[in-house]
C-alpha cells in the first residue's frame, strides 16, 4: 500500500514536470507546424544558465528563472527570425535537418565551453525532504512540480484571455483564416517559438536541482516531448497533460514494478510514439489533421 | 563534356581508385578509404528513402542492427566473415520491410519520428538483454574469425562500388518514377496508379538492407560492440549530412558528399586537434549552412556552375523573348 | 458612387497551371456586385487575389484608388477589405464569440471593438443565443452567419463573400441573403462570388460571368437574367462530357506531371 502511494506521489510530480516540457514543445510545433528539434537544447541552455547563476553567484535557480526566462524568450526570437524563418515554405526535410543542425550545435557548443561532466544546482531545499506518513516527498521534486504548473496554468490564461494569445490560438488552426483577420501569421510564428524556447529554458532551469545537467540531456527529453505531444495530440492542451501523466505514470510504474525497470523506463517513450503512431495517428485528443 | 559525363568518367576513376588502395599497403590512407566507404553505402541508403519522400532519422538503427547480427553470428554460430555480412544485410532488408509495415502509410515527419523511436528502441533493447548483446559493456569479435585487415577493405570498397552501381540502377528503372511520384505527393500517386505499399516496402528493404551492410562490416573493422556505439546518433547525422551536403536525390550526391564529409572531419582533426565536440560542431554548422545556403549540395552547385558557362550561342538577343507567361 | 476596389487585367494561378486570364472587374461603393461561374472556373482563385492571398502574375489591384499589389494580406483588412472565405472557416476550437473578436482583431476596427459587437448579435440573433459555444460544432448555416458577422466586425468598407450559400439548404440560404441585404443596407459595399446563379442575381445590383479564368459576360443584374448564355449554362441543366470532369481534377492533373517530368 505504502508502495502505491509512493507510485502515485512520484508519478503526479513526474506529470507536473512533463507537462511543462511537453507544453513548450507543442506550442511551437502547433503553431508552426514544425518539429523543433532543438527544443531538448534550449532546456539544456537553461540548466546551464542555473547552473552557472548558482555556482558563480549562488543565485538560486528560482530567483534566476525570470530572468533566464527573458534571455531563452529572445534566443528563440533571434533563432526563428534569423534561421527558421527562411525554411517555412521549404520542404519537410528542410525544416528537420535544419533544427536537428541547430540543436546539434548547441550542444556541441555546450561541450566545448562546460565539458562533458555531469552538474547539479543544490539549493537548500533541493536536498531536504517531506516525510507524509511513509510517503517520502523530495522538496525539489515538490517545488519544481508546483513551479512547472504555475507556469502551465500562466501560459494557459495567456492563450485564453489576451489578444495575442487568441492570435496563436487562431494561427494553429487556420492560417488563411487568421490572415484574414489581419493577423501577421509569420509575426505569430516567431512569438510562438520564442515562447516556446522561453518555456524550454524555463524547464531547464527546474530540473537543474533534480536531475543531472550534462549537454546530452536535452536529447531524452526531447523524445519525451514528442511521445507526450503524439499521445495527447495536436491542438488539445488537456491532451497534451493528459499524455503528460500517461508517460509519468508508465515510466514510474516500469521503475517501481519491473525489475531493472529503470534502465526499460527510458524506452517507454519511444513505445508509445511508436503504437500511437501505428494506431492512432492523431492522438488521443487531437484534431484530425495528421 | 557534359556535368554527366564528366561525373561517369570520375565515378569509373573513383571506384578503380576505391578498390586499389587496400593493395597499395597504406594502412592511414587505406583506413580513411575504408570509412569513406562506409559513409558512402549509409548515405547512399538514406538517399534512397529520402528520394521516395521517406525521411529517415533512425538509419542507425539499420547500421546498428547489421551490426549486431554480424557479430552474433560470428561469435555464437561461428559464421565466417563474408557470410555474416550477408546475414546482417539480410537482417537489415527484413527491418526495412517492417518498418515499411508498422509505418503504414506514415508521411513526412511522422514517418521520421517513427523511424527515430525505432532506432532508439534498439539501442534500448539492446542495453536491456545483455544475455543476448553483452548489454551496456559490450561485445568484443572472436578474432579467429577475422579474416585480415586488407580483406575487410577490399569487400568495403566492392561494396560501395556495389551500392553505388544499386543506386544507378534503380534511377534508370520504372520504379525510379514511381519514387519520385511519391516523394511529390503520395496520394495523387496512388490516384495514377502507383501502389505506395509496394514501393515503399521495396525501397526500405533495399535501403535498411545497405545500411545494414555498412554496419555489418565496420564491426568487423572494429572488433567491438556496445549499444551506444551501435546505435549512435552520430550514424544518422552522418547518413543525412553526406547526401545534403553532396547533393539530394542525385547518385553522385551521396559519394560527394561522403568525400566532402570525411575531408572536412579529417580536417578539423588534423587543424583543431582532438577538442572535444569540435569536429560534430562544425558537422552542425555544415548542415545548417547547406540547408540554408546550399539546399542542392556540392551537385547543385556543379549544375550551376556549368549552367553559367553555356551561354546561348547568339548572345544575349533581346527579342528571345522569357518562355515564362 | 465612386469606384472602390478594381481587379485590372489580372493573371494568376498556381505552379505551373493558369487560373486566371486578363481579369477585370470593378465595385463600386454602395454597390451590390455578384461573380458567377461553374465549379473551377476561378471564383476563389479572385478572392485570394483581392484579399492578398495569392500574388498575381500580372495585374493590378486598386481599392479606393490607390494599387494595393505591395500591401500585405494581413495589412489589407485594416483598408476596410474583409473575406467571409469559402468553405466558412470560422475557427472551430474557439467560441462564437471568441471568433468574433478576433474578426475586430486589426486596429481601425478594435477601437469600436464592442459597439460593432452588440450589432452583429442584433444582427444575427441565432449567433447571440451561442455566443459561447465552439464554432465548430454549429450547423452550416450558423457556420455561415459566423463568417460573415466576424467578416464584418473588421468594419469592412468592401465585404467579400465566398460561395455564401455552399451546401446549404433553401431556407438557410434565405436567412443568409437576407443578413447579406441588410449589411448592404448599412452602406458595406458588397462583392460576392456564387455558383447559385437564381440567388446571386436575385439581390445584385451587378454581375460578372466566369468562365475557365475569363470574364465572358457583364452587366446589370436584370441583363444577366435575360441572357441567353447565362440561361443555358446556369440556369437550365447541361450534359457534360465525362472527360471534363477528370480534367478539372487539380491533383490528378498535377500527379501526372510529376510522372513525366
Amino acid at each position: 500500500m505504502n508502495l502505491l502511494l509512493q507510485f502515485l506521489v512520484d508519478s503526479i510530480l513526474l506529470g507536473g514536470l512533463y507537462t511543462l516540457m511537453a507544453i513548450g514543445f507543442s506550442l511551437s510545433f502547433g503553431v508552426t507546424r514544425i518539429i523543433n528539434f532543438a527544443h531538448g537544447e534550449f532546456i539544456m541552455l537553461g540548466a546551464y544558465g542555473a547552473f552557472w547563476l548558482f555556482k558563480i553567484w549562488g543565485v538560486d535557480p528560482l530567483i534566476a528563472m525570470p530572468a533566464i526566462i527573458v534571455l531563452g524568450f529572445a534566443t528563440g526570437w533571434l533563432v526563428f527570425n534569423s534561421l527558421i524563418k527562411r525554411v517555412l515554405a521549404a520542404p519537410n526535410i528542410n525544416q528537420i535537418l535544419l533544427t536537428f543542425g541547430i540543436g546539434l550545435v548547441i550542444q556541441h557548443i555546450a561541450v566545448i565551453l562546460w565539458s562533458g561532466n555531469s552538474r547539479s544546482t543544490t539549493p537548500e531545499y533541493a536536498l531536504q525532504a517531506l516525510t507524509l506518513g511513509e510517503v517520502f516527498i523530495p522538496y525539489g521534486r515538490l517545488i519544481g512540480c508546483a513551479v512547472a504548473v504555475a507556469l502551465v496554468a500562466l501560459l494557459i490564461a495567456w492563450l485564453k484571455i489576451t489578444e495575442g494569445g487568441r492570435a496563436v490560438r487562431a494561427v494553429a488552426q487556420d492560417e488563411d483564416a487568421a490572415t484574414l483577420m489581419g493577423i501577421n501569421v509569420k509575426a505569430i510564428y516567431a512569438l510562438s517559438f520564442a515562447i516556446s524556447s522561453a518555456l524550454g529554458v524555463a524547464t531547464g532551469v527546474v530540473v537543474s536541482f533534480i536531475i543531472t545537467v550534462t549537454p546530452f540531456m536535452g536529447f531524452p527529453m526531447l523524445v519525451k516531448a514528442v511521445a507526450i505531444v503524439i499521445v495527447g495530440g495536436l491542438g488539445s492542451i488537456f491532451g497534451m497533460a493528459l499524455g503528460a501523466f500517461i508517460l509519468a505514470f508508465t515510466e514510474t510504474a516500469f521503475a517501481y514494478y519491473v525489475p531493472e525497470g529503470s534502465g526499460w523506463s527510458e524506452g517507454v517513450a519511444f513505445v508509445l510514439i511508436m503504437v500511437i503512431l501505428i494506431i492512432r495517428p492523431h492522438g488521443l485528443r487531437g484534431q484530425a489533421e495528421a | 563534356m557534359r556535368l554527366d559525363s564528366l561525373l561517369r568518367y570520375a565515378g569509373f576513376i573513383l571506384a578503380f581508385a576505391v578498390l586499389a588502395i587496400p593493395f597499395l599497403g597504406l594502412p592511414g590512407l587505406a583506413d580513411i578509404v575504408f570509412r569513406t566507404c562506409t559513409l558512402a553505402i549509409i548515405a547512399i541508403s538514406w538517399n534512397m528513402m529520402a528520394g521516395a519522400g521517406l525521411i529517415s532519422l533512425g538509419h542507425s538503427g539499420f547500421w546498428g542492427i547489421g551490426a549486431y547480427t554480424a557479430a552474433l553470428c560470428a561469435n555464437h554460430l561461428g559464421i565466417a566473415f563474408l557470410p555474416s555480412l550477408f546475414c546482417g544485410l539480410i537482417s537489415g532488408a527484413l527491418i526495412g520491410v517492417g518498418l515499411a509495415l508498422v509505418t503504414g502509410r506514415l508521411r513526412g515527419i511522422y514517418f521520421a519520428i517513427a523511424t527515430l523511436a525505432m532506432s532508439e528502441g534498439f539501442r534500448i533493447i539492446a542495453i536491456m538483454l545483455p544475455d543476448l548483446t553483452g548489454g551496456a559493456q559490450g561485445e568484443y569479435l572472436k578474432s579467429t574469425l577475422f579474416p585480415g585487415t586488407q580483406f575487410v577493405y577490399i569487400v568495403a570498397s566492392c561494396g560501395a562500388v556495389c551500392a553505388a552501381a544499386v543506386s544507378w540502377l534503380v534511377s534508370r528503372s520504372r520504379y525510379h518514377y514511381a519514387f519520385r511520384a511519391m516523394r511529390a505527393n503520395e496520394q495523387a500517386a496512388q490516384m495514377v496508379g502507383i501502389n505506395p505499399m509496394r514501393y515503399r516496402l521495396t525501397i526500405m528493404a533495399l535501403s535498411g538492407a545497405l545500411a545494414s551492410f555498412a554496419g555489418a562490416i565496420n564491426v568487423w573493422n572494429g572488433g567491438y560492440l556496445d549499444p551506444n556505439v551501435a546505435f549512435n546518433l552520430h550514424t544518422t547525422l552522418m547518413a543525412q549530412i553526406a547526401p545534403i551536403l553532396g547533393g539530394i536525390y542525385t547518385i553522385a550526391g551521396p559519394i560527394l558528399g561522403a568525400l566532402a564529409a570525411m575531408g572536412l572531419g579529417e580536417g578539423t582533426r588534423l587543424w583543431l586537434g582532438q577538442i572535444e565536440g569540435v569536429s560534430l560542431l562544425i558537422f552542425g554548422v555544415t548542415l545548417v549552412a547547406c540547408v540554408l545556403y546550399l539546399p542542392k549540395g556540392i551537385y547543385g552547385g556543379l549544375e550551376r556552375y556549368y549552367a553559367s558557362r553555356m551561354r546561348p550561342v547568339y548572345g544575349n538577343r533581346a527579342d528571345l523573348k522569357d518562355p515564362k507567361p | 458612387m465612386s469606384e472602390l476596389l478594381a481587379l485590372s487585367n489580372i493573371h494568376a494561378g498556381y505552379g505551373d497551371s493558369t487560373v486566371l486570364q486578363d481579369l477585370s472587374i470593378t465595385v463600386n461603393t454602395g454597390e451590390l456586385v455578384c461573380l458567377i461561374g461553374a465549379n473551377g472556373a476561378g471564383k476563389s482563385t479572385t478572392t485570394r487575389v483581392l484579399t492578398g492571398l495569392l500574388k498575381p502574375w500580372q495585374g493590378e489591384v486598386r481599392f479606393e484608388g490607390s494599387s494595393i499589389d505591395n500591401i500585405e494580406a494581413h495589412d489589407r483588412v485594416n483598408l476596410g477589405i474583409s473575406l467571409a472565405p469559402e468553405g466558412r472557416r470560422v475557427f472551430p476550437s474557439l467560441s462564437v464569440n471568441e471568433n468574433l473578436l478576433l474578426g475586430s482583431y486589426a486596429p481601425r476596427a478594435r477601437s469600436m471593438r464592442n459597439s460593432t459587437l452588440s450589432e452583429m448579435y442584433d444582427l444575427f440573433p441565432k449567433l447571440s443565443l451561442r455566443r459561447n459555444q465552439q464554432a465548430g460544432s454549429m450547423s452550416g448555416g450558423e457556420q455561415q452567419m459566423l463568417a460573415i458577422a466576424r467578416a464584418l466586425m473588421a468594419r469592412p468598407k468592401l465585404l467579400v463573400l465566398d460561395e455564401p450559400s455552399l451546401g446549404l439548404a433553401p431556407k438557410i440560404i434565405i436567412d443568409v441573403y437576407q443578413a447579406i441585404v441588410q449589411t448592404a443596407k448599412q452602406g458595406v459595399s458588397i462583392l460576392f462570388v456564387e455558383q447559385n446563379v437564381h440567388a446571386a442575381l436575385s439581390i445584385a445590383h451587378r454581375g460578372y460571368v466566369l468562365a475557365n479564368g475569363h470574364i465572358t459576360l457583364a452587366g446589370s443584374a436584370a441583363e444577366l437574367r435575360e441572357s441567353k448564355t447565362v440561361q443555358e449554362s446556369f440556369l437550365a441543366p447541361r450534359r457534360k462530357r465525362p472527360e471534363e470532369a477528370l480534367l478539372g481534377n487539380k491533383q490528378i492533373t498535377q500527379a501526372h506531371n510529376e510522372v513525366l517530368k
